[in-house]
């Protein structure tokens, strides 16, 4: 970083964190049939710890029906009971079982996850890169859309947008989150291309006869995975957090079985009165438990843009 | 008793998940009251580092792993912070390599004068009148006092140097560390800078330790220089001595890599090979790989830092030597250096020769818009010349001299707004998106930076076989079969063991061979070539100045070579054109303008070059004479 | 003074934005917007009150006109700060309804952001300052922690904990049934009883933000040449961390800090719902809730109006704090 660091003998990589991680990842890729920046992700201890969570969280969704003792809507049991043998974290106020819910919120917080980031990856992706190579007036254009959604609120955009959306769903909440939350990704995508848009080897392409396209995708895209996956790390997580804010104040999908909603009804159905302690720390525990995972997974991808996993 | 004693001092980095690397080992040297000491030696060979240890300014993971350093009689080495507080500045002071960015960007310069007389108010006299000292320091360097008031962001690089170097002497200190201090400076400027340093040394009688790899600014500055190479000493001696009777090996292939572009006969050598991985142990002598006249014993013996000649040296044909009674000249036969360069060595294409390219009376002009207004900048004004194939011409100039707008506008990134550049019957300002494409098979760059000018995720294989593919329509597996033949040919032997590396394995001129071999890929008939040697170490610099000579030559390539070094220009043009502000102000064959210059601005050019050996501004030293100022090689 | 004039031309093109998206966002569904509104109303086989049917058409504008004529109508009835008449709290004006509410949001939250901003600041600083030590990693871990924590669900915790089990506090409302609004020191400090949990749940969360960018930045500062060489000076400690580090590393967190204040407006939903809090945020949902179009875009857009007017600000300061951006932005 200063000047101290001269040895080993080194480049200046001025922009270039996100490069290294390029490097890194087809370097370790080479080596087998896994991809290479799992490889680097898998070797960094936190990150393995929050990989293995989020493996945990994905099986546990996928094999809802083989986890739970009863389906999730099925409400003939006692009401507000606490935890038993038969109800591990007791029922709800309309007696459902509260640990089946929990494990099937597990499947509606990974796709809002999964879904609404890369969704809002692709938009901050597609408005970012061509912000950014293309410049002129389309760049001012763009970067004003970028910072006007940067300064928008978005809880009172969501909040607006949904109460005015003629259907509720799981799909609306998340082209909500998807649609108010790109800003942040796209800026920091087009300052990078900006960068390395004037390196030496795009136009070493350019006089090799590459076009625009080929140019973006071989020469620069490869030099900003690390960057496109912090950015869909950032995405997810904002998406879970918000749709789980959403379904607490009762704005999502009455239908569908969330964490937020599980949380929300615990709230007015007197989960604080009764004593069911278990029916409101439950949700709250998974979900940090899910944003714990990709914060550790951030660990590992910080790892990825390490400089001292450059050799000399 | 010397002022800075440093005693075996090593330092090692360990980073957190990496081998350790021994940055810097068992150094011993010192520096007397009033001493100028030249630290020479190559990016990454541990001169900063030892620079940072002498300050107690290592961070993590850099530490001392051993040895001592003491300053004025007292033990600093193991120094808490709060007992060094009253030595910094007052007795040691620093100017750092980045002047860009060593002042603190939120405060204004006085305030950078008031915090260190704050800070050590004994030293700078109760009750002193900062903006009176400060300007007065600042007058010392030249600026004028109205510095003071401004935000560093506001100076030129130049300026922020002074400021620097007006800062460190704020004090009076006794000794002063310059760590490159006039890097990334324009040559002029860095004259100017130093000059004033010499003077101001006379007059105030601090001590310098000065790191470089500049070695011409070095040994002509310098009473006595060290020479390191992989982070140990190799050297040390007396600075006429390091020019006329150097003992290690790695300092003749230095001083060999230096030569007066104006003498009748120029050539230049090079140490073929790269610097060793310290994170590697060794076992014999760490320069013994690029050794010209290395022995076996050299590769199983590590040599000691023992006296010789009229200081100390390291190398094992140097001490045996001695223990001989040999004078030590003769026993590291220096001369044998074979890598080595001559200019006008070999005959070039004719120089009345059909030109491939010729620019007619080019100008170019910028129109800026600030705040609503239009004003135009002109940067190239009526520039005309003709390249022809076998020919070398090359283009001096400062920074921002005109000679990229120039550049930019022959490869067709930029059309001229006045005059024609055109390509045999081809007007090149004309080409439109398809046919620029085109025209680029004919017309490539070498680029300034080897280590930009490749993709960092992209294999060498990739990064040749792309001109190939697009420019010759070759299929996939005949492309890599001749980006193997071009490596050959740029000197990348065997070319299987390169092909697959990525830019991150090879060191910087091996980069630069493959950016020149990728250029060569469409068989291009005109070469531009943008300081391709000024980002490298100085000892192979002249490796790719042959390399690009020899291609010129084979291939009968008409290159514009474009440099603010006339050494280079002198080595490998047969024409020389210098820009100043966007006007050619000097054009002739090579010899006639470098010996017989007649603008100002190639004379003041000629001037930076520093004479190594020659009367110091200073005036200190008696030198040697000045027809002995280039090293001699057979 | 470049920067300036650019800076006001932004705020002044996203204010424009934000009072079209303001316009657009309930045109964006198909049909006649004031149409659809009413009959997903009637939909819900409730009677409609026909003053609900009179407050959307007021804030729609003439459905039959062209959408230039509305756009036109609204914003003349912008400009004469006209928004209408909130149905669910008729008849007072939109404008006196979030006047109302907006004081209670403003004490909690304003006093609650300045405290996080302070706190977070200084701890962040001091663990820069102590960077790789003990206080470093416990400040640094711990808020990571914490950050994962979603915020809603520490405050129904501390409603359990503090409000039904021990019943050291009320669990929500702005103040009890005993007291009523006034300038009595019984309302006061009946309202500060009821601001405790509210404040505690924003105040756990509330400075993470801050102290993780003050640590990195300052970090990033300390490591920067300047820094070394003031270390090289000989300077005291203290004064390398303040003058090298926090001074400049404070600079974006500035910016952000003035935007937390404008978004006090907005941000609060989550906090004010759980605690049953008569601010602007609980309004903006009851809002939504009860299909009260009118004062639900006032809300968003006097939310919206807040964050730009504070990043308006945040810009001129950081404009006379960072002498830096003067130049850049305007060369």
């Amino acid at each position: 970083m200063s000047s101290t660091s001269n040895v080993p003998a080194a480049a200046t990589t001025g922009a270039g964190d996100t490069e290294l991680a390029g490097v890194a990842a087809v370097e370790a890729g080479r080596s087998g049939r896994v991809p290479g920046w799992f490889v680097i992700l898998w070797r960094n201890g936190k990150c393995r710890l929050g990989l293995v969570m989020l493996a945990g969280f994905v099986v546990v969704a996928v094999a809802a029906p083989l986890v739970t003792p009863y389906g999730p809507r099925v409400d003939d049991f006692g009401l507000s009971e606490g935890p038993s043998a038969a109800h591990w974290l007791g029922t709800t106020a309309r007696g459902q079982d509260v640990f089946s819910q929990l494990v099937y919120g597990a499947r509606t917080s990974l796709i809002v996850g999964i879904v609404a980031g890369v969704l809002s990856t692709v938009i901050a992706l597609v408005i970012g890169l061509t912000a950014g190579y293309l410049q002129g007036v389309v760049d001012e254009v763009l970067s004003f859309l970028i910072n006007l959604g940067l300064v928008v609120p978005v809880l009172p955009l969501m909040i607006t947008l949904s109460a005015y959306a003629p259907v509720k769903g799981l799909g609306l909440v998340i082209i909500v989150i998807a649609v108010t939350g790109w800003a942040f990704g796209a800026r920091i995508k087009r300052a990078q291309i900006i960068t390395l848009r004037t390196r030496d080897y795009v136009t070493a392409a350019k006089f090799s006869g590459d076009g625009t396209m080929r140019i973006i995708f071989y020469e620069i895209a490869p030099n900003m995975t690390s960057l496109i996956v912090v950015g869909f790390m950032g995405s997810a997580l904002g998406a879970i957090g918000a749709e789980a804010g959403l379904s607490f104040l009762g704005l999502g999908d009455p239908q569908t079985i969330s964490w937020g909603t599980m949380l929300n009804q615990a709230s007015a159905g007197g989960a604080l009165l009764t004593g069911q302690w278990a029916w409101l720390v439950a949700p709250g525990v998974v979900l940090a438990g899910l944003i714990t995972s990709f914060t550790l997974i951030n660990f590992g991808v910080d790892a990825l843009s390490n400089p001292h996993l450059r050799e000399d | 008793m010397a002022l800075l004693e440093v005693t075996d001092l090593s330092v090692t980095y360990s980073p957190r998940d990496s081998a350790q690397v021994r940055a810097v080992d068992g150094v011993t040297f010192s520096v007397e009251e009033g001493e100028f000491v030249g630290l020479l030696g190559e990016s990454g060979c541990g001169k900063s580092t030892l620079g940072n240890a002498v300050l107690r300014l290592l961070e993590k993971p850099a530490a001392i792993s051993g040895g001592r350093i003491v300053f004025d009689g007292r033990d600093i080495t193991e120094a808490s912070e709060d007992e060094l507080r009253p030595l910094r500045w007052v007795d040691l002071s620093t100017v750092f390599q980045s002047s860009m960015n060593s002042l603190n960007p939120v405060i204004t310069v006085r305030e950078q004068f008031a915090d260190c007389f704050a800070a050590h108010e004994e030293a700078a006299g109760r009750g002193l009148d900062v903006d009176e000292r400060a300007g007065e320091l600042l007058e010392m360097v030249s600026l004028p006092r109205d510095v003071l008031r401004r935000y560093p962001h506001e100076l030129s690089g130049g300026m922020k140097q002074r400021v620097a170097l007006a800062l460190a002497l704020a004090l009076r200190p006794k000794f002063v560390l310059l760590d490159e201090p006039t890097t990334g400076l324009d040559v002029v400027v860095q004259r100017e800078i130093l000059d004033r340093l010499a003077e101001l040394r006379e007059e105030l009688g601090f001590a310098v330790l000065f790191i470089s790899h500049d070695l011409g600014t070095v040994v002509e500055m310098a009473d006595r220089v060290l020479v390191m190479y992989g982070g140990e000493l190799v050297e040390d001696q007396p600075a006429d001595a390091i020019v006329h009777d150097h003992l290690h090996p790695y300092t003749a292939g230095l001083m060999g890599s230096y030569a007066d572009p104006r003498d009748e006969h120029v050539e230049v050598a090079f140490i073929p090979g790269r610097p060793p991985d310290l994170s590697r142990s060794h076992e014999g002598c760490l320069f013994a790989p690029r050794c010209p006249v290395a022995v076996d014993a050299c590769e199983s013996e590590h040599p000691e830092l023992l006296p010789a000649g009229r200081g100390e040296a390291r190398c094992l044909l140097v001490e045996w030597a001695v223990a001989d009674g040999v004078p030590a000249r003769k026993a590291a036969p220096v001369d044998q250096l074979d890598a080595v360069f001559a200019a006008d060595a070999s005959p070039r294409g004719a120089a009345d020769g059909e030109p491939v390219l010729v620019v007619d009376g080019a100008g170019k002009t910028y129109k800026v818009r600030r705040g609503g207004k239009s004003t135009s900048v002109r940067a190239v004004h009526d520039v005309s010349f003709a390249l022809r194939p076998g020919r070398v011409t090359a283009l001096v100039g400062q920074s921002g001299s005109g000679k990229t707008t120039i550049a930019r506008m022959i490869t067709g990134v930029e059309r001229p707004s006045d005059g024609t550049v055109r390509f045999g019957s081809t007007d090149v300002g004309s080409l439109g998106r398809r046919a620029l494409r085109g025209y680029r098979r004919h017309v490539q760059l070498v680029f300034q930076d080897p280590f930009s000018a490749l993709n960092p995720t992209r294999t060498v294989a990739y990064a040749i076989s792309r001109p190939l593919r697009n420019h010759l329509g070759l299929g996939k597996q005949d492309a890599r079969a001749r980006a193997g033949e071009l490596l050959e040919t740029v000197g990348l032997s065997p070319a299987a063991q390169y092909l697959d590396k990525l830019p991150h394995q090879l060191s910087g001129g091996q980069r630069q061979r493959v950016v020149i071999a990728r250029a060569l890929a469409s068989e291009p008939e005109v070469l531009v070539a943008d300081e391709p040697i000024s980002m490298l170490d100085v000892s192979i610099r002249a490796e790719i100045v042959a390399l690009l000579d020899r291609l010129v030559r084979e291939r009968g390539i008409a290159m514009l070579y474009i440099t603010h070094d006339l050494l280079s220009a002198r080595l490998l043009a047969d024409e020389v054109m210098v820009l100043n502000q966007g006007e050619m102000v000097e054009h002739g064959p090579t010899m006639e303008v470098i010996r017989e210059a007649r603008d100002p601005y190639t004379r003041k050019l000629l001037a930076a070059i520093p004479h190594p050996g020659a009367p110091r501004p200073g005036g200190a030293q008696t030198a040697g004479p000045a027809e002995v100022a280039t090293p001699a090689l057979p | 003074m470049g920067y300036f004039l650019r800076r006001t031309g932004f705020f002044v093109a996203t204010l424009w934005a934000a009072v079209t998206l303001n316009f657009l966002i309930p045109r964006l569904q198909p049909g006649d917007p004031a149409e659809a509104i009413v009959s997903r109303l009637t939909g819900k086989s409730e009677a409609v009150d026909p003053r609900q049917v009179e407050a959307i058409r007021r804030l729609l504008g003439t459905p039959d006109g062209s959408l230039l004529t509305q756009y036109w109508d609204y914003l003349g009835e912008l400009v004469h700060g006209n928004f209408g008449l909130s149905y669910t709290y008729f008849p007072y004006t939109v404008t006196e309804v979030i006047g109302d509410a907006a004081l209670w949001t403003v004490v909690l939250v304003g006093v609650t952001q300045i405290l996080s901003f302070v706190i977070g600041t200084l701890l962040g600083a001091w663990a820069a300052y102590r960077r790789n030590s003990r206080v470093d990693s416990v400040i640094t871990l711990g808020s990571t922690f914490v950050g994962t924590l979603p915020f809603f669900w520490i405050a129904l915790l501390l409603i359990y904990v503090f409000a039904i089990t021990l019943q050291w506090f009320p669990d929500g409302g702005g103040y009890g049934g005993g007291s009523t609004p006034g300038w009595s020191w019984l309302f006061f400090s009946d309202a500060f009883q009821h601001s405790v949990l509210p404040a505690l749940s924003l105040l756990i969360t509330g400075p993470i933000g801050w102290i993780i960018g003050m640590r990195n930045n300052m970090v990033q500062e300390l490591g920067q040449d300047y820094a070394r060489l003031a270390r090289a000076k000989g300077l005291p400690q203290r004064r390398i961390a303040l003058t090298y580090g926090a001074r400049i590393a404070i600079l974006p967190n500035v910016t952000g800090f003035a935007i937390a204040l404008g978004s006090i407006l907005g941000g609060t939903v989550l906090v004010e719902t759980i605690f049953n809090y008569p601010g602007l945020g609980r309004l903006l949902l009851e809002s939504v809730s009860n299909k009260d179009f009118p004062l639900m875009q006032a809300l968003f857009l006097f939310t919206t109006i807040g964050v730009l007017v504070a990043n308006f600000v945040a810009d001129l300061l950081y404009g006379v704090l960072d002498p830096r951006v003067r130049r850049t932005e305007a060369a």
